[in-house]
């Protein structure tokens, strides 16, 4: 039983969002290289939805396309659920080691990426007045990725519902906590090299004469 | 401009080789002077001819783009080109005395009176002007009813409908009242009613200062007064007072909410104590041909600064559609670091002409923003200059008023006193007539227009939806799109695209319906050949199967 190929095994967690992510579990599943390829695709998803979604349906601003913003809301969102998934549920006794957190939070990604390219598609062949399609994938997708996220840390650190719900609670306070402290520390950066960059300027300037 | 600079760059040249490689002969250091002076002759001509404003129109993200001009300067008349001389040379037919003053003084209002007369208030000058279509003096009226003006602010010139004669109403400031009066002669004025403060209680102003006046078609008069801030004052033909109209609604701001919350808990001293949030009166307003009055509002602020209001007092633009209407300059306010100051978007004065143009003139940056009918922005032209002493730009832009296809504006300051006439561009001139035709719906006839409103600016945006709108009509769906799509109209767009869709969907029905068959048909096939238990392709073994 559950002899499946990788993707087999992607299929078989979105199909069986309460039993999936277990079965995984136990038959020592999940791949890391197909993780990252849904992080990719997570960022193509974005980037299609910014850039390829029919026209009447494209309220973002494509006067100046900036590629930074989408992989921060994409790939660098992802990157730091993990970190502060895992940093927190070191500490509430979760059972999932950050291999495993990784490759369980792509796979429940996996229907919102596929919704938003039935969205972006869609969106080329219908008008306004249907729009509610475009909508339902959207948020279909969503939804779908958000019970399965759920399931997904459920089964990653063997809690119970509520337990779970609390550490994606507490995760993404976690996250915010991280995102501060790096652009805390970027800046930071900032003004280093500023400093530096002025006295070599100062240097340079002497010596010149 | 590029014609001429290579030109000099050319001469120069020239010049250059004089002195470096030949022997500099009488007749060549002649021809160099000739071609010097004629360098100089046509810089001086080119720099005449522009304008010193740069024109510029807003794209959908609100991003300011160069556009090409609309009007330009056809000339400045000042109080001697009017010849006001004639006002103390004896023997004219319109002389006052010896001593009157033969210049404008800081000049408050203009009104065209039927294209045929412009009168302007000459506020410190205590009088009030008429001058014919050529901007020559036609006559000066400094009193009424046995009383001295005391400085006019605002004029309303028209035909009386009951008594047919020429009418003038003078917001005569200093003194409290506002004139009716018939023009008797160049020089003089027959009073008929003065309206003046109202003493009913609901007038509750100390003061009664009124700075403009208009008079709709059953001659109710509507006056803005200083420091009254609930609508205009209204009065019936007769000088009874009838209430105000169209009042200003108090802007939204943080500010205000919190004062609302404050004033719930505060005692009743404290209330006393705190300012009260009152809207801001309007500055100025005017009627266009189908009687309905347009109002200003000099502040920077998005609730209110132009309306258009109906008989009960209601702007009409608020009421007539869910998308929102922004006048004057799209930015946030500019602040000039040299001479710390901030530039806002302050609209002082509106004229509408006859063929529903609106014009817009902010005192701040001196530019007009002219609107057709429906508020789209046609085009910004002006500009604002300390001293004033560029033609097209100005110090104290007073007043603006339209005078046949010409729009004059009254520059009225302590240093520079005069009216500036502007004319249309064959640019400006083609889009006037796009708009007209746009405006009636008339899309097909508006296309040689916009056309040529494209060859001069390709990023007019409202040329493309013009022309979009044209396709549309012909049933040219794909060229609609694409022109909704530069133009980035998502709604027009959005229509286009349905009916395009439509027609693809009825022209290729029967290709569609026979895949929807095909597939069909195979579906059944394949099931029933499944039942039957043949297989067609050869299945992979044990991979996917449970």
């Amino acid at each position: 039983m559950y002899e499946f190929s990788t993707l087999g095994w992607v299929r078989h967690v979105v199909f069986h969002p309460s039993e999936g992510f277990e079965d995984l579990r136990w038959k020592k599943q999940g791949s890391v290289t197909a993780a990252l390829v849904i992080v990719v695709l997570l960022f193509i998803a974005m980037v299609a939805n910014n850039r390829m979604v029919g026209f009447a349906f494209n309220t973002n601003t494509v006067k100046v396309f900036n590629v930074v913003p989408l992989v921060v809301q994409s790939v660098v969102y992802f990157i730091t659920w993990c970190i502060g998934n895992w940093c927190i549920c070191t500490l509430l006794d979760g059972e999932g080691t950050f291999r495993k957190i990784l490759i369980y939070s792509a796979y429940a990604l996996v229907p919102y990426i596929f919704c938003s390219y039935i969205a972006v598609f869609i969106s080329n062949f219908i008008i306004l007045d249907e729009s509610i399609w475009y909508t339902f994938f959207t948020y279909l997708g969503l939804g779908w990725s958000v019970v399965l996220m759920i399931s997904a840390m459920k089964a990653v650190h063997q809690y119970s519902l509520s337990k779970t719900l609390l550490s994606i609670l507490l995760t993404l306070i976690a996250m915010l906590l991280i995102l501060f402290l790096a652009i805390l520390l970027l800046s930071l950066f900032q003004q280093v090299y500023v400093f530096v960059y002025t006295i070599y300027t100062e240097i340079a300037y002497r010596i010149r004469g | 401009m590029l014609i001429y600079r290579t030109k000099t760059e050319f001469i120069k040249e020239k010049g250059d080789n004089t002195v470096n490689g030949y022997k500099p002969t009488p007749l060549r250091r002649l021809i160099g002077l000739a071609a010097a002076f004629c360098t100089a002759f046509t810089m001086s001509v080119t720099a005449f001819a522009d304008e010193p404003y740069e024109s510029y129109n807003y794209d959908n993200w609100d991003d300011a783009i160069p556009s090409q001009t609309g009007y330009t300067v056809d000339r400045v008349v000042s109080g001697l080109d009017m010849g006001l001389k004639e006002l103390s040379t004896p023997g004219s037919p319109v002389f006052i005395s010896e001593k009157e003053s033969s210049s404008l003084n800081e000049a408050r209002d203009i009104y065209n009176y039927n294209d045929k007369e412009l009168w302007i208030a000459d506020s410190t000058n205590n009088r009030v002007l008429c001058l014919d279509s050529d901007f020559h003096i036609k006559g000066c009226y400094k009193e009424a009813g046995g009383k001295n003006l005391k400085e006019p602010m605002g004029l309303f010139v028209t035909d009386s409908p009951t008594t047919g004669k020429q009418t003038v109403y003078i917001a005569d400031s200093a003194n409290e009242r506002v004139v009716r009066a018939t023009v008797e002669s160049p020089t003089e004025l027959k009073l008929e009613q003065e309206y003046t403060r109202p003493t009913e209680a609901l007038y509750t102003s100390t003061t009664y200062n009124p700075s403009k006046v208009v008079v709709d078609y059953a001659e109710n008069v509507y006056v803005v007064v200083k420091s009254v801030n609930t609508g205009s004052v209204q009065f019936k033909a007769d000088g009874t007072f009838m209430g105000f109209y169209g009042a200003n609604r108090v802007n939204v701001t943080a500010k205000v909410i919190a004062q609302k919350l404050w004033r719930k808990i505060a005692s009743q001293q404290q209330i006393e104590g705190m300012q009260r949030s009152v809207p801001v009166e309007y500055a100025n307003f005017d009627m266009d041909s189908e009687g309905f009055i347009y109002t200003v509002t000099e502040i920077m602020t998005d609730t209110d600064a132009v309306k258009k209001i109906n008989p009960a007092g209601y702007n009409i633009w608020e009421a007539i559609s869910d998308e929102r209407f922004t006048f004057g300059d799209h930015t946030e306010n500019v602040s000039n670091l040299a001479t710390k100051t901030t530039i806002a978007t302050k609209l002082t004065d509106i004229a509408v002409d006859d063929n529903g143009l609106i014009n817009v003139l902010d005192f701040d940056t001196g530019r007009v923003f002219q609107y057709d009918k429906f508020c789209n922005l046609i085009c910004i032209f002006g500009a604002r200059n300390s001293t004033g002493d560029q033609r097209g730009a100005f110090a104290t832009p007073n007043a603006i008023e339209t005078f046949g296809d010409k729009i004059i504006i009254l520059e009225g300051s302590k240093t520079r006193n005069d009216i500036t006439v502007f004319k249309c561009t064959a640019f400006g001139n083609q889009l006037h007539k796009a708009f007209s035709y746009y405006d009636d719906g008339l899309y097909t006839e508006a296309v040689p227009y916009w056309n040529e409103v494209i060859k001069r600016d390709g990023c007019y945006t409202y040329a493309h939806i013009g022309l979009g709108k044209a396709d549309l009509k012909n049933h040219d769906y794909k060229s609609a799109m694409k022109r909704f799509k530069i133009a980035r109209s998502r709604k027009n767009y959005d229509k286009a695209f349905e009916y395009y869709r439509d027609e693809w969907l009825q022209q290729n029905f029967t290709a569609i319906a026979v895949v929807i068959i095909v597939l069909v048909v195979l579906a059944i096939v394949s099931k029933i050949l499944k039942k039957l238990g043949i297989s067609i392709f050869k299945k992979k073994a044990g991979k996917g199967e449970n």
